[in-house]
């Protein structure tokens, strides 16, 4: 508890006044040339703020590693027992893939199809998390130094993240596929019908715009359909899970489930070029998300 | 030695709010450490040095957020200048009457954000209110109540002040 009592002088509280009043009219009136004013400031200073945000996130990162190794261990072996079974599973679907790839390759070559490039891409660490709870983003611990930019796609081997929106020297904001703010092209893979893939409030996605006489149904997988955005074709964004059609709408709309657990991802990679941008040569890695090193 | 303490509370913001914050977030929601910090300079400090620690608080951790500059400079300097004129009219400053106000300017700071979200409608809009801007308004509340409880607990406030 304190008493209060005056010690700034006048003409400090007159300067302060006075400055925010020029930044809201500023803000107001010129916002792209204050924006592009501490653009030039946003690379410098991201690597200074980068050093300790680094540092701090590389000791959360060690105390969580020790925690799973060592401390969290409880149901490792049913969960060993689950994922055995899963992995003799996979492998007969693995087997059942290549007899698969195989024939495509055969079609394919028969077609005389274009070979195209795989895309060319950048692994980062996940570093934080939004300094707000207004959207659902990571921090990566890549930035413009190592080629990053706006409207890159980010992704897992399992699937869909988000897409880069801001960068900094040495970091960069990714917003996540959850985010309602969001919004990629999306293509249902078993009907081909297209549409926009959007986050919801609640953390799930919302695939928009399906057109009506498509034969969606709950399982269906919804892939990039690489028109626009940052993401090459084919990529998985998540499964449906509700399908909502209403009376005298002039499209349907379904709930997705995200392919990632974005809440539990740690280490992503960057879309830097996709297909047909990209060059065989200057390929650094591959879609089943093997990082350049 | 002023600027160097306000450097480094900058600095330390970031990974406090982006890397350690969330570990500790309620029902996903963490604090603004930076609207705490710039009112608490301000109450301290005086409105000027509010308004520039929240300006740069806003800018420095905006540059780790997907959202707009402008709310977050106009947020975090309007919160540092309030709480210098508001530390200055009102003769006894409590922890609880500072928690009552970081409640208050919060929860205007969370409405004005939603409201700018264009693309919500109102259910959607009033779902951002009651789940992320009134939480987060009663967390900031407490969480600047209780730095300033201790800092009048540790320190001479009535010195920190007119040094």
């Amino acid at each position: 508890m304190w008493m209060a009592h005056s010690r700034s002088p006048y003409s400090a509280r007159r300067i302060a006044l006075a400055c925010f009043a020029l930044l809201l009219v500023a803000l107001f009136l010129l916002p792209n040339q204050i924006q592009g004013l501490l653009q030039y400031l946003d690379g410098p200073v991201g690597h200074v703020v980068g050093v300790p945000l680094q540092a701090i996130a590389s000791i959360d990162a060690g105390i969580a590693n020790r925690w799973e190794r060592y401390v969290a261990l409880q149901g490792v072996q049913e969960e060993n027992q689950q994922l055995r079974k899963e992995i003799e599973w996979l492998r007969g679907q693995h087997s059942q893939l290549r007899e698969f790839s195989a024939a495509t390759e055969r079609l394919t070559a028969l077609l005389q199809f274009k070979e195209q490039a795989l895309p060319t891409m950048v692994a980062a660490q996940v570093i934080g998390r939004d300094a707000t709870n207004r959207y659902r983003a990571i921090i990566l611990n890549k930035g413009e130094s190592d080629g990053i930019k706006p409207d890159m796609g980010v992704v897992t081997p399992a699937g869909v993240v988000g897409r880069v929106v801001k960068t900094t020297g040495a970091s960069s904001v990714v917003l996540l596929v959850t985010d309602p703010s969001n919004s990629i092209p999306g293509l249902i893979q078993r009907t081909r019908d297209e549409g926009i893939v959007e986050g919801t409030q609640q953390g799930m996605a919302r695939l928009k715009y399906i057109p009506l006489l498509s034969t969606l149904r709950d399982g269906d997988r919804v892939v990039t359909s690489g028109l626009v955005g940052g993401f090459p074709r084919g990529l998985v964004i998540g499964t449906i899970t509700n399908i909502d059609k209403q009376e005298g709408a002039l499209f349907q709309s379904a709930e997705l489930m995200p392919e990632v657990d974005v809440g539990r991802v740690e280490e992503v990679l960057v879309i830097q070029m996709s297909y047909g941008q990209s060059t065989k040569v200057g390929a650094e890695a591959d879609v089943t998300g093997k990082p350049s090193p | 030695m002023k600027f160097l303490f306000y450097l480094i509370l900058v600095l330390l913001l970031v990974p406090l709010q982006t890397t350690l914050l969330p570990h500790l977030s309620v029902w996903s929601i963490k604090p603004d450490l930076g609207l705490v910090a710039a009112a608490l300079v301000g109450i301290f400090a005086g409105e000027l040095e509010g308004l520039l620690v929240g300006l740069a608080i806003g800018w420095v951790l905006n540059l780790f957020s997907a959202g707009e500059l402008w709310l977050s400079l106009l947020t975090n300097g309007g919160v540092g200048i309030l709480a210098g004129f508001l530390g200055r009219q009102l003769t006894l400053v409590t922890s609880i009457s500072l928690g009552v106000g970081l409640l208050l300017v919060s929860l205007a700071s969370g409405l004005f954000a939603a409201v700018s979200f264009t693309h919500l409608d109102l259910s959607q809009m009033w779902w951002m209110v009651e789940s992320i801007a009134l939480p987060q308004a009663c967390f900031d509340g407490a969480v600047g109540a209780g730095l300033y409880w201790l800092l009048s607990q540790w320190f001479h406030v009535t010195r920190l002040r007119t040094e």
